[in-house]
């Protein structure tokens, strides 16, 4: 039974115990991606959480963008965009955007280093099983990048309208976006698992 | 690509072994076990109660998607007078403006996309219930594109939301959120929920059903 995964789209054994670094495979039969075998994972998702808190943190702490017209100026920041909406009395929307751009992908964030860093060190921890399920469960609700297009739509809507500046917080949401994409791109779920699972056994 | 051994061997699937796989960790586990011995999620041979679930959460969207499209999506006040806009008005306006390409983006993320969506998992949904022998490989394909757009149709309540904070310019120019906003991400986040509901396993259980039969 060592080294069998089954697939998640039409449940076939496949086995990949014979897979080499750098390698991937993908279900012979319905084509759903499996697993790619990386010894430098780990690190690879370490490198790019840790840009991707930096740029977070920039991404928080300057103003996002600025509309002028007729001598007349509005400036946002991040957090402001869901805020505005909360004040139009829909508060639904403003906690899921809220959560959908900074607040999942936040915590995202903090539980990959979390898990990571233990899993990079070959160190076993108590609570890499509950970070680990949490990051599997969270990661489609994060949309950094969705967000990103939406904010690019916007521009292009009131560009007419008025004079638009991107402050230094957009670019750093826009690197926070690429970071964050590929530290998720690069950890890989079953791997991941048969990591934790080692070092608990051990 | 190496050598997948157990690939020439004619469908031996875990649920035939006897097996179920943890959708958190991917442990394989007895089916008798209910909770995975890895990561303590509960385990189920297919998902609990998938096509209701799944067909009860599209109804749902379906629903909301009336009202997503009936009602403005946000509203311009301008100078005294306020004129709403539909996301379809929304996408007209625009091809008006000769900003086609946004126009396009729109189209896709927001009409293309969720009726796509909604159309495609009541495809697949229907093609279970009746166990259809429609290429399984295709409709696993359909069903991860189905999965991995979902959340692209978002982008529209971000459009609302990043204009209704930045345009306010005293009692000029503001823009304020329409019902639509509510509803559609609404949508979005139902059908998430009905994708992520819905077992692709089972278009192939059917498939090995049909086999037998014969
Ligand atoms: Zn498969
Ligand atoms: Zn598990």
């Amino acid at each position: 039974m060592t080294g069998d995964i089954a697939c998640h789209g039409c449940d076939l054994l496949v086995n990949v115990a014979s897979l080499k670094d750098g390698e991937s495979a993908s279900c012979p039969r319905c084509g759903s991606f499996l697993t790619r075998a990386r010894s430098d994972a780990f690190s690879r998702v370490l490198a790019y959480a840790f840009a991707g808190v930096i740029l977070l943190i920039l991404a928080n702490s300057f103003s996002f963008l600025s509309f002028a017209a007729s001598g007349l100026e509005s400036v946002i920041t991040l957090r402001q965009t869901p805020r505005a909406i909360w004040d139009y009395d829909m508060p639904a929307v403003a906690i899921m955007v809220a959560a959908f751009i900074i607040v999942i992908p936040a915590v995202i964030l903090g539980m990959l280093l979390m898990l990571c860093i233990p899993l990079q060190q070959g160190r076993y921890r108590p609570w890499l099983v509950t970070t680990a399920k949490w990051i599997f469960l969270a990661q489609n609700w994060a949309m950094v990048e969705v967000f990103i297009i939406g904010v690019i739509v916007s521009l292009v809507k009131i560009a007419a309208m008025a004079t638009i500046v991107l402050g230094i917080s957009f670019w750093a949401y826009a690197g926070f976006t690429i970071c964050f994409t590929l530290a998720l791109a690069n950890l890989d779920r079953y791997q991941c698992w048969e990591r934790i699972e080692a070092l608990e056994s051990a | 690509m190496p050598e997948l051994v157990s690939a020439t061997v004619p469908a031996t699937t875990a649920a035939s072994r006897g097996l179920s796989a943890c959708h958190v960790c991917c442990k394989l586990a007895p089916a008798e076990v209910h909770h995975c011995p890895r990561c303590g999620s509960a385990m189920h041979l297919r998902k609990n109660d998938s096509i209701q679930r799944t067909l009860a959460l599209l109804v749902t969207a379906c629903l909301l998607y009336i009202p997503a499209n009936l009602f403005p999506i946000m509203i311009t006040d301008q100078l005294g007078s306020s004129e709403g806009s539909t996301i379809m008005g929304g996408v007209i306006l625009l091809i008006h403006h000769d900003a086609l390409p946004v126009a396009l983006v729109i189209f896709v993320f927001s009409v293309m996309v969720p009726s796509g969506k909604l159309m495609s998992m009541f495809y697949l949904v229907w093609t279970v219930k009746r166990h259809s022998p429609v290429s399984p490989r295709q409709r696993t394909i359909m069903y991860r594109v189905t999965e991995f757009v979902g959340k692209w149709s978002m982008v529209d309540v971000f459009v609302v939301a990043i204009l209704v904070a930045l345009v306010h310019l005293g009692g000029l120019l503001a823009i304020r959120p329409g019902f639509a906003a509510l509803s559609f991400a609404g949508v979005v986040v139902v059908t998430m929920i009905a994708a992520e509901s819905f077992d692709p396993r089972l278009i192939w259980d059917a498939m090995e059903k049909n086999g037998r039969k014969k």
